[in-house]
């Protein structure tokens, strides 16, 4: 808590700070600044007169008017609270004598218990070095409640995959000498995540919703050096990481179940529960990057990048209740299960490809990657059941391999006019086999092959900064896939267009299609999608009057043939959604009684509208006033709403009304 | 193994690759012959000639010094100091000492003499490979730019200016940096993604919790869609996901082989957990549902689903299967 505060008021400390005593003296000569730096220094870049730091700083108070309808529906979509808010901050400071940074630039975004808080800093000397750190640190709150809810007859709104968690990831880097010939750095990114969520204890013919604790975290080890010239560069990397999770469960009573029936005459229920699951990992890995520019008419690179994560897994579970094995029409009251594992993943992927630009008319580029792993582990699981008196000890192995690879070849022609034509093709083509022994009923072993022949093309027209057409399109022919909804015969077309209609109005329009095919017999998967969008921006009067808006609409048809499980009978699986979204933003200055200032009005927001599988309506629409009272001094008002309607799964709608208000410091 | 003919396919375009490589030699004779060689210009010949050719030879040879430019282009020149391109003017080694200004636009004396905007380069208005020619010639071979030939923009012909600015920013930088500023950026020109994540269930970008570059790097990436990687090359959406890398005792093939775009809409969804189709149970059975006549080998194979679905205790397929990414502990992903 006291670490929440004190980064309240750790940048208006900042902000309240006196200028630098050369800033301080609005009377002394512009090079006042430099004559201090040592002779051999380059004049500085900033001139004395420039502020030293500026930024914004704004903080304020949220107020919710309560929230209708679905509560875990609006933690697991909005999640925002009330109380005290940092709402951002964002200052950049430049030191003229660059004694220890030339610039060193802060952000901070919705802290004082938001779902998603941010902080980043970056400070750089040229040629010395160079920092960069982000932090964030996020809810993960789902607890959708679900349409298949089996409790949901009984009146329980219950989830039974949900989670309450929150996501810490820290992302550090210094670079050293950034800019010269040689430039090493070193990097940490540590990814965290602890909280609690509902599992389910399943055994033969019940389920048992549980409370489980969860825990991982992931710490990422790198260092590196950049040689870089004119005409190559060369990244070499070496990294580690560390990898854990803990799973834990203590249950008294499992309550009745999702099975209320009775199996072979008996009810079965669940008394205790003790699980507990522990994975450490570790892997190293390596890459090399190379660009290089042996000609001016060629351009060279390849990368090859190698990692082996290694996790040992660690899981004991012992559960008393009445249970039973279907298969053997077998009863007991105690089931232990104990496993160990060891898991590997080598991954090495590669490319290299080079741009030929012999004329000034002519471009060819080709790039080829290959993606190889092969994930496997062994494991060892002893199963004991009391009273049924059997312990089964089982060894097992399990193993993927994918081999992935892709070559594609284009040209480029640059035609009169500022129109530019491409042309290419792509092949991709792999396997992939996945196994687990002992077989245990199902497919022991599965194979798949990847064939796939793509042309490509494509036109852009810039004949100058009012206007821009563009358009690519792909047809691809599948010989197979990796799944069957994977890409097989395929139309791919995308089209954006830009122009400057007056000096004032602005017209972007983009339009995309796929359509996929897979023809073979039984699967009958289609798939076609269309996406057109169109924006305009309108600034009629320069800054005093600004409008954004734009409308989108999409189209998913989807079908599938698919076995129904329970009446092995081939029926489709449809998906279709029509969405109209419409997002907006108003904002105007007013003039206001502060000389030099403006009174900021911004409303606008954004409405989704779905029909098809999921018919769903969602609004945010949104107002905001800045006003300033002194030139660095304001305050600020916002109303959002937030409003969720669903026509099928009615009890998942929202709507909420959020107030902030607050003060704003600007240099 | 690839198949002799699979080879013999493969082979196409491998060899038209090898008689472009081969026969560039002889077509960028034609074109080093029409670079003639600048007259009289202070910075380094090797300075100038990264630039050369991006120029008509009517905006003259000279060169007037950055000083010269900032008599009536003050403001710019302010700017540019503050800017990350500042050191340009002091450093001896890049060669264009004092002559920040002409290191992009070219030789400036025409156009000091005349005040011409038509008589000097302006990299903005040029065309697009002309205006990366420019920026490339001093970043081309850098670690950000490794794999900038194979990226969407470059295809697409989206010059380097489009999303750096080089005067506007000053002490921000050359390109934007706020989350909402790079945000809207990007959306400027993807329309349909920003109205993907309009959607209830949305990764938090609109609320600028994340940008499109925590995602996808702008300058190139070896994976599709220009997605970054994760320790060396796992696909970045493990940066924030890290429970979900593995590896695993039992893997889900499809977060292997297809990513999390098998089962998600990444950018946001009217589904639930940014899924693709409306019901998990569709999501699962779309593959989980082995039909006789599909080709093992061509459509791929996967166990089937033999429960009872019209009962809600399997109609979620994820209350039991409830480590759908992968399982330490069990076969069937229960746990």
């Amino acid at each position: 808590m006291k670490t929440r505060y004190a980064l309240f008021f750790l940048p208006l400390a900042l902000f309240a700070q006196d200028k630098p005593a050369q800033d301080a003296k609005p009377a002394a000569p512009p090079t006042e600044a430099t004559a201090a730096a040592p002779a051999a220094e380059a004049p500085s870049p900033v001139p004395s007169s420039e502020k030293w730091v500026t930024g914004y700083l704004e903080m304020g108070y949220r107020s919710q008017t309560g929230i209708g309808g679905s509560e875990s529906t609006y933690r697991s979509i909005v999640n925002l609270g009330e109380g005290l808010k940092l709402s951002g901050t964002d200052f950049t400071i430049l030191d003229p004598k660059k004694r220890l940074f030339e610039r060193l630039r802060i952000r901070a975004y919705d802290w004082g218990g938001d779902p998603w808080s941010t902080f980043h800093i970056f400070a750089e000397k040229r040629g010395i070095y160079k920092f960069l750190g982000d932090f964030r640190n996020l809810t993960y709150f789902n607890n959708l409640t679900s349409y298949a809810d089996p409790t949901l007859a009984r009146g329980i709104v219950l989830n039974q995959q949900s989670f309450d968690t929150r996501r810490r990831a820290g992302s550090y880097s210094l670079e050293l000498f950034n800019g010269r010939l040689f430039s090493p750095y070193i990097m940490y990114d540590r990814d965290s995540s602890k909280g609690r969520g509902i599992s389910v204890f399943r055994t033969d013919g019940n389920e048992f919703p549980i409370p489980e604790l969860s825990r991982d975290a992931t710490d990422l080890y790198r260092a590196g050096v950049h040689i870089s010239t004119r005409r190559y560069h060369v990244t070499l990397e070496q990294g580690a990481s560390i990898f854990r999770n803990d799973l834990s469960t203590n249950v008294t009573s499992g309550g009745p179940g999702n099975n209320l029936n009775p199996v072979l005459g008996q009810q079965i229920t669940l008394s205790t529960l003790q699980r507990s699951t522990g994975v450490r990992g570790n892997g190293g890995f390596s890459r090399i990057t190379g660009t290089a520019t042996p000609f001016t008419w060629l351009d060279i690179y390849g990368h090859y990048m190698y990692a082996n994560p290694h996790n040992e897994v660690n899981f004991q579970q012992l559960a008393t209740g009445s249970f039973v094995v279907l298969s053997q029409a077998l009863f007991y009251t105690t089931g232990q299960s104990i496993l160990t594992a060891t898991a590997n993943l080598p991954h090495k992927s590669a490319n290299f490809g080079w741009d030929l630009h012999p004329t000034r008319r002519l471009r060819a580029t080709q790039s080829w990657n290959t993606d190889k792993l092969n994930s496997h582990a062994s494991s060892s699981s002893l199963e004991r059941l009391a009273l049924a008196a059997t312990s089964t000890l089982i060894n097992g192995n399990s193993l993927l391999t994918t081999n992935e690879n892709r070559l594609e070849t284009n040209v480029f022609v640059e035609g009169p006019r500022s129109v530019t034509f491409r042309a290419g093709h792509r092949v991709v083509w792999g396997e992939a086999e996945g196994l687990i022994l002992p077989a245990a009923g199902l497919p022991g072993a599965q194979f798949s092959s990847l064939r796939r022949q793509v042309g490509l093309g494509g036109v852009t027209w810039r004949p100058g900064n009012r206007w821009s057409v563009a358009a690519d399109a792909e047809v691809g022919k599948g010989g197979g896939a990796w799944f069957r909804t994977s890409l097989y015969d395929y139309q791919k077309v995308r089209a954006t267009g830009n122009v400057k209609l007056t000096s004032t109005l602005r017209l972007s329009l983009d339009y995309r299609t796929l359509h996929n095919d897979n023809p073979y017999s039984g699967a009958s998967y289609r798939f076609d999608l269309h996406q057109e969008a169109a924006s305009i921006n309108w600034m009629p009067k320069g800054d005093k009057l600004d409008l954004q808006a734009s409308y989108e609409h999409c189209s998913y048809n989807s079908s599938i043939a698919y076995l129904q499980p329970q009446i092995l009978v081939s029926t489709l699986s449809n998906y279709r959604e029509y969405c109209h979204t419409i997002s907006g933003l108003v904002s105007g200055n007013l003039r206001s009684p502060v000389k030099g200032q403006s009174i900021k009005v911004m409303a606008g927001g954004s409405a989704v509208l779905t029909a098809g599988s999921r018919p769903t309506t969602y609004y945010q629409p949104t107002v905001r006033v800045n006003a300033p009272l002194t030139k660095s001094f304001g305050l600020f008002a916002e109303w959002r709403y937030y409003g969720l309607g669903e026509s099928f799964y009615l009890y998942e709608a929202f709507r909420t009304h959020i107030l902030t208000t607050g003060v704003r410091f600007t240099r | 193994m690839l198949s002799t003919k699979t080879m013999a396919r493969n082979a196409v375009p491998a060899l038209a690759a090898f008689l472009l490589l081969t026969t560039a030699p002889y077509l960028s004779y034609g074109a080093a012959q029409e670079a003639a060689p600048e007259k009289g210009a202070p910075p380094k010949a090797a300075s100038k000639k990264r630039i050369e050719g991006t120029a008509p030879k009517q905006f003259g040879e000279e060169y007037v010094g950055s000083q010269t430019c900032q008599t009536c282009h003050e403001d710019i020149y302010n700017n540019y100091r503050k800017s990350a391109h500042t050191f340009v003017e002091t450093d001896k080694r890049g060669g264009w000492a004092e002559h920040g200004c002409e290191s992009c636009h070219g030789p400036g004396a025409t156009h000091a003499g005349s005040a011409d905007a038509k008589e000097i380069r302006n990299p903005a208005k040029l065309k697009p490979a002309e205006t990366d020619k420019v920026c490339l010639g001093c970043h081309l071979n850098t670690a950000k730019h490794s794999a900038r030939i194979s990226s969407g923009h470059a295809k697409s012909a989206v010059a380097c200016t489009t999303c750096h600015s080089m005067h506007a920013k000053g002490p921000a930088g050359l390109v934007q940096r706020a989350p909402a500023d790079v945000n809207a950026q990007c959306s400027s020109c993807h329309l349909s993604q920003k109205a993907q994540f309009a959607k209830p269930s949305h990764h938090k970008v609109p609320e600028n919790s994340m940008t499109c570059v925590d995602c996808h790097n702008p300058h190139g990436s070896v994976r599709p869609s220009m997605i970054q990687s994760f320790a060396s090359n796992d696909v970045g959406c493990i940066k924030c996901h890290g429970d979900k890398r593995g590896p695993f005792t039992f893997e889900h093939a499809p977060m292997r082989q297809e990513g999390c775009g098998a089962c998600h809409e990444s950018h946001g969804s009217a589904n639930p957990r940014m899924l693709n189709r409306a019901e998990v149970r569709q999501t699962c059975l779309e593959c989980h549902s082995n039909i006789p006549g599909v080709s093992p080998q061509k459509g791929g194979v996967v166990p089937p689903a033999f429960h009872d679905l019209r009962s809600p205790r399997y109609a979620n397929c994820t209350v039991c299967h409830q480590k759908i990414h992968g399982s330490y502990t069990d076969r069937n992903l229960l746990r």
